[in-house]
């Protein structure tokens, strides 16, 4: 050792002479390529590094407001900085090269940043291509149900709600297994799903849930298709403004429908098409459920165009109850179901998306939804007035002003 | 100094030689690639054994390279990958700062694949897509 560190300038002496009887800009030459081969082993090594863990976030701030207390996505005519705004945190942990494990964990305005996982699984791919994954995971109803609050991944503030909010639960416990299939020039995946879930801030729960889906992308045009069903059980409790006598109104929380293990079902396709300067997207779902509970129809269409770091875009929404029938006011219960249940509307939304800096996009967004019918529009702050049978708001206008960043 | 110098050097060239068009490279073993392979690896899908090099974000030859190869502009890339990422499907492939690492991340590696401006193409990669 002692011989070796002796050896060592000598050795480097040696090895210097070369260069030094070569030119000054060849010696400069080989130097910065030798030190860009020690820089990539050492990027080599950092990777390996950074293969095994992986830590990534996303944020969003939101101010809504609205022109009335309709209650359009919990929007009221003050300033609300709570609702849309959120913050997530994911670990991606690579186990083996075929096994990893992925929590994100989500903080929200809206149910006072509590931490919750929306994302906590295992997976693994076998050499076959097929991925397993079990824990808790997204249920993957919508096309944006996978990102649902990763809004740096949307064009739009908020994806839109006649579609989006007729299903009071994002994420499941179970497990899931899906398959790509790799084409020339595109993929198909099809997935396959299944285990249990609950309604937030309820007492429902989901059991048997399961379903499945099929999706087709070229990386311009996406097609989708998703089918799923579940049985529901628990009961679904509302408040409601209750005029005690005239001028004496009291807020009161009520069972409108004790769900006895009903069936449900859900069908779902969708569409895109993004060539880079166009956008269009479009998502039409049916949702059935036994009994009282409402069976809705929705869909959209939104058209964007980017010009530069700017995308404007246009959405056209809507959502109607199919079963009002079911909802005849032969009793008072039943009356009760017609007024809570019962819903229709149309949305029209005008917003813009500002790609401002780096891994920021400020979204602007107003949505104006009208055409209620005989309805609350879906709003439960919007109540109905029982000596006219009038309901206070037939229409309403949100704003919105949002940033979404990754990190 | 000297790296720096060499390293403003590289930059005029590859801006000097904006009309040369951005090339895929491999190791030197490697065979040539498909167009479709391309895309696929530079999107994180197909042959997991391949390992994608990328130009750093902002980088004008990224962007031609894509607008090539994935199809995708600098925006759509980004939202591509926070999409991919938060549904733990994959993670943007490794970054290098020029065409210098690049060569020389391709070159240490049997199943790197990166790309460059023609005109820095040298005897250390090869060129195993013209797209």
């Amino acid at each position: 050792m002692k011989f070796n560190l002796k050896a060592l300038p000598i050795a480097i002496s040696i090895a210097m002479a070369p260069s030094i009887a070569l030119s000054d800009e060849a010696a400069d030459a080989k130097i910065a390529k030798l030190e860009q081969q020690v820089q990539t082993l050492q990027s080599q090594q950092n990777a390996s590094l950074a293969d095994k863990v992986q830590f990534n976030g996303f944020i969003s701030g939101a101010y809504i407001s609205s022109d009335n207390d309709a209650g359009y996505n919990n929007a009221d005519s003050s300033a609300n900085f709570s609702e849309d705004s959120k913050l997530g945190f994911q670990g991606t942990f690579n186990i083996t090269d075929r096994t990893q494990a992925v929590l994100q964990l989500m903080m929200r305005g809206k149910y006072d940043w509590e931490v919750e996982a929306e994302w906590a699984y295992l997976s693994h791919r076998f050499e076959n291509g097929v991925k397993v994954r079990g824990g808790k995971l997204r249920v993957p109803l919508f096309m944006y149900s996978d990102y649902l609050d990763v809004g740096y991944a949307q064009p739009f503030a908020r994806p839109p709600q006649e579609v989006y909010g007729t299903i009071p639960f994002s994420s499941y416990t179970g497990a899931g297994v899906s398959y790509d299939v790799d084409y020339d020039d595109s993929t198909l995946t099809m997935q396959a799903f299944g285990g249990e879930s609950d309604v937030k801030n309820s007492a429902v729960k989901l059991t048997n849930l399961m379903g499945a889906n099929v999706s087709w992308t070229d990386e311009v045009w996406t097609l989708r298709a998703v089918y799923a069903q579940a049985q529901l059980d628990g009961p679904v409790v509302d408040e409601l403004e209750v005029e005690l006598a005239t001028n004496v109104n009291t807020d009161a929380k009520y069972t409108v429908l004790d769900i006895d293990d009903e069936k449900g079902s859900f069908v779902g396709i969708g569409a895109s098409y993004d060539n880079g300067e166009m956008i269009a997207i479009t998502e039409w779902t049916r949702s059935e459920i036994d009994a009282a509970y409402p069976d809705t129809d929705s869909g959209y269409l939104t058209l964007g165009y980017r010009i530069k770091e700017f995308t404007p875009y246009v959405t056209v929404a809507y959502m109607k109850t199919q079963d009002n029938d079911e909802r005849l006011p032969v009793s008072q219960a039943a009356a009760i179901q017609m007024i809570a249940f019962n819903a229709e509307r149309m949305a029209y939304s005008l917003g813009l998306r500002w790609d401002a800096i780096d891994n920021v996009a400020v979204k602007f967004d107003i949505t104006y939804a009208d055409d209620f019918g005989d309805t609350s529009g879906g709003f439960i702050n919007n109540s109905m007035d029982t000596t006219t049978g009038q309901f206070t708001y037939d229409d309403t206008l949100i704003y919105t002003v949002k940033f979404d960043a990754v990190f | 100094m000297k790296t720096l110098f060499s390293v403003l050097a590289l930059s005029l060239s590859a801006i000097v030689s904006a009309n040369a068009a951005v090339v895929v490279i491999g190791n030197t073993a490697s065979g040539d690639m498909s167009a479709s392979d391309a895309k696929k690896a530079f999107l994180g899908k197909g042959d997991s054994s391949v390992v994608v090099y990328e130009l750093e974000e902002g980088n004008a030859t990224r962007s031609e390279f894509h607008q090539a190869v994935t199809g995708k502009s600098d925006a759509q890339l980004k939202a591509f990958w926070s999409k991919q990422v938060f549904t733990g499907k994959g993670n943007p492939p490794a970054t290098v700062p020029n065409a210098a690492a690049m060569k020389s991340a391709v070159a240490s590696n049997p199943n790197a694949i990166g790309y460059i401006d023609e005109a820095d193409v040298d005897a250390t990669v090869k060129v195993i897509l013209k797209p």
